[in-house]
């Protein structure tokens, strides 16, 4: 019997993820950082735990935020873009080149999931083991949000890595930190300082737009109104809410801007990689 | 089997191959020789599906390379091979072999045939070079397959390696499957090959019978001798059978074919000189390669 392709390469690249140091940084700080929000969470609500829970979630939507996007562009690049003579020997083999990639990319998507799910599972058990079960709805979509994520960051670096080998990774990797910064940190401050130089009315109109061009965004909206209702909203997603006219429309379009951004870029790394010389 | 028709490869402007016209026939060993840069990896790679044509087209089996049914009745060991670290010699091939559909026996055949079986559980980060490069040979022998592709097979492999190179290629020949190989030197592979193939700056300058290439070969030899002794003269005696010849420190230089040899150890002997010792060198592929490219001959 012979075994699928895809399902081949993504459980070589699943097992070789579990075994990569990489992988178990990021499982290790994640998890860390996750139970040290949670814990001091607790702690400054005076051990009565259910008052912080608000800020205790912004603050790991926060990491989430910054952490899983940087670590699925990270080890993204790393695993997808093999030595040269590893993906000569691969690539020759009687199977086309898109299931043995998206095989691959499905296996670090399982890995880096996994990884999360330590670090939620850890935060989860000390916040609602305090609070009750209140929020913990909004919690478990915060981490199938993550793992969306995760998905859309790795398709970004699948489009870097595609047909990349040897030596030309390099390039790749401090690509992926440059799109990392600017999707984290830039892309805000450019969308406010944007809106701020306009009328009220385009300004809006720009601050909802960016809410959707960047998966990031996405879902820190949608997270922070699963979580907390509107109370923590900034003013991106005020006006985004106000547009959508309530948080049904909203979630279908958060929803819909994450999928995209997870299959619009494999569909421009599997044309790339087709195309490629290895 | 391998067909390369007006195959042409260039890299940004830089032109790798151009208008390559070859036919390797089914149960045939072809050697693709040529020095370093003159597109044999490039050729190689095409016919794995690995490079896309700029021009004309490869067929295996007449089947564009570049389609995975094509690459079904091929094997390919680059020139360089690598594999994840982490990963053991026994979970590669059988991550190989399972992606080949070949049967599980297969494993353990093909990594004591690449000597490796004492070192199949270890990862193969701890390997040294010879063993990356033979557990990748162990990769290509996997399938059964009807064609097999080496790019410098010789440089790569270690002693051991070799070895199982050599029975490989053999046994391939002897079941009447078809293998591709390059070299940019000759070595022992001059007896593996049933034709060769020359590349020179991307563009076929010869097709050559093992015959043709090695009496080729033989004309710019060279017959070097320690005598006992000087005798006068010898040099102007042996001049109308060697003009080149000379002295070098206290060994006699003697280019020439190697049909001219024996009469030239005949007129040693004449003048009186005892020989010591003999080699004979061929004629090194370098030189016959700026004379096919000079257009001489
Ligand atoms: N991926 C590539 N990008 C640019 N140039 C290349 C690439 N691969 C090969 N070349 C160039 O093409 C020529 C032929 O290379 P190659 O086929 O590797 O030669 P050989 O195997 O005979 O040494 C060389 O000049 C090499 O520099
Ligand atoms: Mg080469």
């Amino acid at each position: 019997m012979t075994q699928s392709p895809f399902l081949l390469c993504a459980r070589q690249e699943l097992l070789l993820a579990v075994r990569s140091r990489w992988t178990q940084v990021f499982a290790a700080v994640f998890a860390g950082l996750s139970l040290a929000v949670a814990v001091s969470g607790y702690t400054l609500s005076g051990g009565r735990g259910v008052q912080d829970f608000s800020r205790t979630t912004a603050s790991i939507v926060q990491l989430v935020l910054l952490l899983v996007p940087l670590s699925a562009l990270l080890i993204g690049v790393l695993s997808l873009s093999p030595e040269r003579g590893a993906a000569e020997l691969l690539f020759s083999q009687p199977v086309s080149r898109r299931s043995v990639f998206l095989g691959q990319a499905a296996g670090l998507w399982a890995a880096l999931t996994a990884a999360q799910a330590i670090g939620f599972g850890a935060a989860g058990a000390v916040i609602f083991s305090h609070s009750g079960s209140e929020g913990i709805g909004g919690f478990a979509l915060l981490f199938a949000g993550a793992s969306v994520l995760t998905a859309s960051f790795l398709g970004i670096a699948a489009i870097l890595s595609a047909g990349v080998v040897g030596r030309r990774r390099a390039k790749a990797l401090a690509l992926a930190l440059v799109i990392w910064f600017v999707a984290t940190v830039l892309f805000d401050i450019l969308a406010l300082g944007l809106a701020s130089l306009l009328r009220s009315g385009t300004a809006s109109r720009v601050l909802i737009v960016s809410v959707v061009l960047n998966p990031i965004g996405a879902l820190r909206t949608g997270a922070l109104l699963a979580l907390q209702g509107t109370t923590a909203f900034g003013s991106a997603s005020l006006a985004f809410l106000r547009f959508t006219k309530g948080p049904g429309g909203a979630a279908m379009l958060l929803s819909g801007s994450l999928l995209l951004w997870t299959a619009v870029p494999f569909v421009f790394a599997v044309r790339r990689l087709e195309k490629a010389d290895i | 089997m391998i067909r390369f028709a007006s195959f042409g490869k260039a890299f940004g402007t830089h032109v790798a191959v151009t208008g390559l016209d070859l036919t390797i026939e089914g149960g045939e060993t072809v050697a693709l020789l040529g020095p370093n840069g003159s597109g044999k990896t490039t050729c190689l790679k095409a016919a794995a599906g690995l490079i896309l044509p700029s021009s004309g087209q490869v067929l295996v089996d007449g089947i564009p390379a570049s389609r995975p049914k094509a690459r079904q009745s091929l094997s390919f060991l680059p020139q360089k091979v690598a594999f994840p670290e982490a990963l053991t010699g026994l979970e590669v091939v059988e991550f190989y072999r399972k992606l080949r559909g070949a049967p599980a026996g297969r494993d353990r055949e093909v990594l004591r045939f690449a000597s490796l079986n004492g070192a199949s559980e270890r990862f193969v980060g701890t390997y040294s070079g010879g063993m990356v490069q033979r557990l990748g040979l162990a990769v290509a022998a996997l399938p059964d397959s009807p064609v097999l592709l080496l790019d410098e097979p010789t440089a790569a492999l270690d002693p051991e390696g070799l070895c199982a190179f050599y029975a490989l290629v053999e046994k391939r020949k002897k079941q009447g499957k078809t293998v591709l190989f390059t070299s940019h030197h000759l070595g022992d592979v001059e007896r593996l090959a049933d034709r060769f193939a020359v590349l020179v700056g991307g563009r076929l300058a010869a097709v050559l019978s093992s015959t043709e290439l090695a009496s080729r070969l033989a004309e710019r030899g060279v017959l070097r001798l320690r005598l006992d002794r000087r005798p006068e003269n010898l040099l102007e005696a042996l001049r109308p059978l060697s003009p080149a010849a000379t002295w070098s420190g206290d060994e006699l230089i003697l280019p020439g074919p190697a049909s001219g040899r024996p009469a030239l150890i005949d007129a040693v002997r004449a003048a009186g000189a005892g020989i010591l010792s003999l080699t004979a060198d061929e004629g090194r592929l370098d030189a016959l390669y700026s004379e096919l490219v000079g257009g001489k001959e």
